[in-house]
């Protein structure tokens, strides 16, 4: 019921529109660099997805990351502008419920506009490199890895937007923190694995790094972990107010 | 009512605000790894550079191609929440004062704000250059007159840049939105800086002028002459066209 | 002499029409109670006269002068306190008065002029975000009332307060004309609160002017249309209801 009545929230904020635009222009990176430099990648040998993925995804992550910061302070913006959330605290609802919702929302919405991207992928894939290979397989496997490895960076953000009733010092944090994370040198293991970093690892590199177990066990750690610290600052608002 | 003393009005407008802050934060991290990584500086891997300019440089990288934009686009995000979140605009609108005006001293605060992160950018610089001296026993140091032109034109070039997004910022009325749009422009620009039409992204302005001093650094890495020709009159007709329209639909959407 | 006069001014907003053909006629040194109920209007008229909305047809004439030509000597003139507070809720009262002191070019003692005339002077230093309704809405006051323009437009300036404040902004307001020389636009919903300000009443409802003129001539009109007049709310809610049975909508 509340997940109905969230994405009803939603409404005409421009938030499933922002995500899907969002999507296209992620997926606009592989194809203009293929219409612009073609034969740069495709005299590379190995795997096509591989290839793109490495000449794209930075990039691709970059706007995932950044349309899941917007997204979250939108979500949150919707609440704090006119005191609707001042209107749930009063209903008998679990703000913790009210926030795992938005993080359901946010996690599936963010898993289409994946799943777009990789299709997009695996077209340039398709017509730029004919006969070359291409499994279906490798293409599942790389679109739910790079789904859940961006799943911390979705519950951290939400976390931010949600403690700060002034949407543009969420919206603030959050920039800089993509920002920060994506200069930091990336050869450090521990950094990769933090929220707002580990969205720039690629599957293929995972694989070769033989790290797939340890993000595949961390990140759906991290995410529940970094919801915990919600449910705390709630209480402590609580508290305080 | 001068533009000076409109100005001042401005700014007294964003007390409180914590802007500082968000100017600060960013300089900070910018420039803590550089610290730390210090000796990563000597190594250049094949690049004909001095560690000196290498530490420079390298610091200004992540500057010029995110943070310097991304502050830019959340200080226009600040600029118009002040007016629109208690309704201030509507005060304004109904005061004896040119709207285009307001709009350009809006504008003029905007620049302002990225100024004083330059002047942080730059002082940033030489703490950790000291701190990195002292560290290593290697003289980090670069001449201030060097830094300071080398920042000035960055944040000069940063100009055109400002002010698209202060227009992005003025059109699209929901400010996540016009954010949004900023953040996302400014991540195209890493690739299109390698491209024959980077003169018509302003995004990529800084990254292209501090690449230029790469280039003039090291050998071969890039180009180290500015090509004025289609850029300057690009530029100026991006900035005049982009604050024409911000003014002219300024206040606009209260005016319905 | 009209301070304020409007031809046939008319604002459509698609197909609906906030405000037809309005023809007012306020006069210099008055006071002009503006009564109607909830969205009769009322807000559209004033923010016409500011120039935060455009006309769709008619004119309006502000001390001779016409919108948009003379947009920014009209409002030169006028102190507007519109709608919900308008305000920088990071800002003290006293920061927020200083911003349009010094847009309006006024001398610096105007601020502290102005809080003491709505009584927000013990509260000067506090954040506008952190005012109560009331206080918010005598910060308003007194940015309307700041320099003393000859001109007042107050959109519904009672609202929020406590029966003490209302009595105390209401002798304030009855008072200007005579104090500072000021034409005033008042608007309310409430008729017995425009009866104890105002010496002219216009009465809109759904964007159409019933009636303009003194109490007394309301009451005149009332008797020979034949609604009750012995006391002046039930007068009021008869008009309007009459308005609304003749498909005033």
């Amino acid at each position: 019921m509340t997940l109905s009545l969230e994405i009803k929230k939603l409404k005409r904020t421009g938030y499933f529109p922002a995500f899907i635009g969002a999507g296209f222009i992620a997926s606009a990176f592989p194809v203009i660099n293929m219409l612009a430099r073609a034969q740069t990648f495709t005299a590379l040998s190995g795997d096509p997805l591989t290839i793109l993925m490495d000449a794209n995804w930075q990039m691709m992550a970059m706007i995932n990351i950044l349309i899941c910061v917007c997204g979250s302070c939108i979500m949150y913006h919707t609440e704090y502008a006119d005191n609707g959330l001042q209107k749930m605290d009063v209903l008998p609802v679990r703000s913790g419920a009210l926030f795992i919702t938005k993080f359901v929302i946010t996690a599936l919405i963010l898993a289409i506009i994946i799943v777009m991207e990789t299709a997009v992928l695996a077209g340039c894939a398709l017509h730029w490199f004919p006969g070359r290979g291409l499994s279906l397989w490798e293409l599942l496997k790389t679109a739910g890895f790079q789904w859940l490895i961006t799943l911390p960076t979705v519950m951290m953000m939400l976390v931010i937007a949600s403690a700060w009733k002034n949407m543009w010092i969420s919206l603030g944090i959050g920039v800089i923190l993509v920002f920060a994370l994506s200069i930091l040198p990336q050869d450090l293991l521990i950094l990769n694995l933090c929220p707002f970093s580990s969205p720039y690892q690629t599957y293929a590199m995972a694989v070769q790094n033989d790290r797939v177990s340890l993000f595949l066990i961390l990140c759906p750690v991290e995410t529940p972990g970094l919801g915990l610290l919600e449910m705390f600052y709630q209480k402590i608002r609580r508290c305080v107010q | 009512m001068s533009f000076l003393s409109l100005t001042t009005v401005e700014l007294k407008k964003i007390r409180r605000s914590w802007i500082m802050l968000i100017l600060l934060i960013p300089v900070v991290i910018m420039w803590i790894p550089s610290v730390i990584y210090g000796d990563m500086n000597f190594d250049t891997r094949g690049i004909p550079i001095t560690p000196e300019n290498n530490f420079f440089i390298q610091g200004f990288m992540g500057m010029v191609w995110f943070m310097i934009p991304a502050t830019l686009v959340i200080g226009t995000v600040l600029l118009t929440q002040t007016e629109r979140s208690n309704n201030g605009i509507l005060k304004m609108l109904s005061l004896p004062v040119s709207t285009a005006k307001l709009c350009l001293t809006k504008f003029m605060v905007l620049i302002l704000l990225s100024f004083v992160q330059m002047v942080m950018t730059v002082a940033a610089y030489y703490i950790c250059a000291a701190i990195a001296s002292s560290m290593l026993d290697y003289n980090f140091f670069l001449e201030p007159l060097y830094v300071f032109r080398v920042a000035l034109s960055i944040y000069a070039g940063a100009i055109p840049t400002a002010a698209v997004f202060w227009m992005i910022a003025i059109l699209i009325h929901t400010p996540v939105f016009a954010a949004g749009i900023g953040l996302a422009s400014i991540v195209p620009s890493v690739l299109l800086i390698n491209t024959k039409i980077w003169f018509a992204y302003p995004m990529s302005y800084p990254f292209y002028l501090l690449m230029v001093e790469y280039g003039r650094c090291a050998d071969g890495i890039y180009t180290s002459e500015i090509d004025w020709l289609p850029w300057l009159p690009t530029a100026v007709l991006i900035t005049v066209l982009a604050l024409g329209i911000a003014c002219i639909r300024f206040g606009s959407v209260q005016k319905r | 002499m009209n301070m304020i006069e409007t031809r046939n001014l008319t604002k459509t907003y698609g197909d609906f029409t906030a405000v037809s053909h309005l023809n007012m006629h306020i006069q210099k040194r008055r006071v002009y109670g503006f009564l109607g109920p909830n969205g009769a209007g009322k807000s559209t008229t004033m923010k016409m006269f500011l120039g935060l909305t455009r006309p769709t047809e008619g004119q309006f004439y502000i001390d001779g002068k016409t919108y948009p030509k003379d947009r920014m000597s009209i409002l030169k003139e006028i102190g507007s306190f519109i709608e919900s507070p308008a305000f920088y809720g990071n800002l003290t009262g006293e920061e927020n008065l200083e911003i349009i002191q010094k847009l309006l070019g006024l001398p610096k003692g105007s601020v502290s002029d102005a809080l003491e005339l709505v009584g927000l002077g013990p509260f000067r230093k506090r954040l506008a975000k952190k005012y109560s309704l009331g206080m918010k809405q005598r910060l308003g006051l007194a940015g309307a009332l700041i320099g003393h323009p000859p001109i007042l437009l107050l959109d519904e300036p009672t609202n929020g307060l406590d029966p003490a404040g209302i009595h105390e902004i209401r002798t304030l307001i009855r008072s200007l004309p005579r104090q500072y020389d000021c034409t005033v636009l008042v608007s309310s919903h409430l008729l017995p609160e425009v009866e104890l300000m105002a010496d002219d009443i216009g009465i809109l409802n759904h964007g159409r002017l019933l009636f303009e003129g003194t109490l007394d001539d309301l009451k005149a009109s009332a008797r020979n249309a034949g609604f009750p007049t012995d006391n002046l709310e039930d007068t009021f809610l008869a008009m309007i209801d009459a308005d609304n049975q003749r498909g005033g909508r």
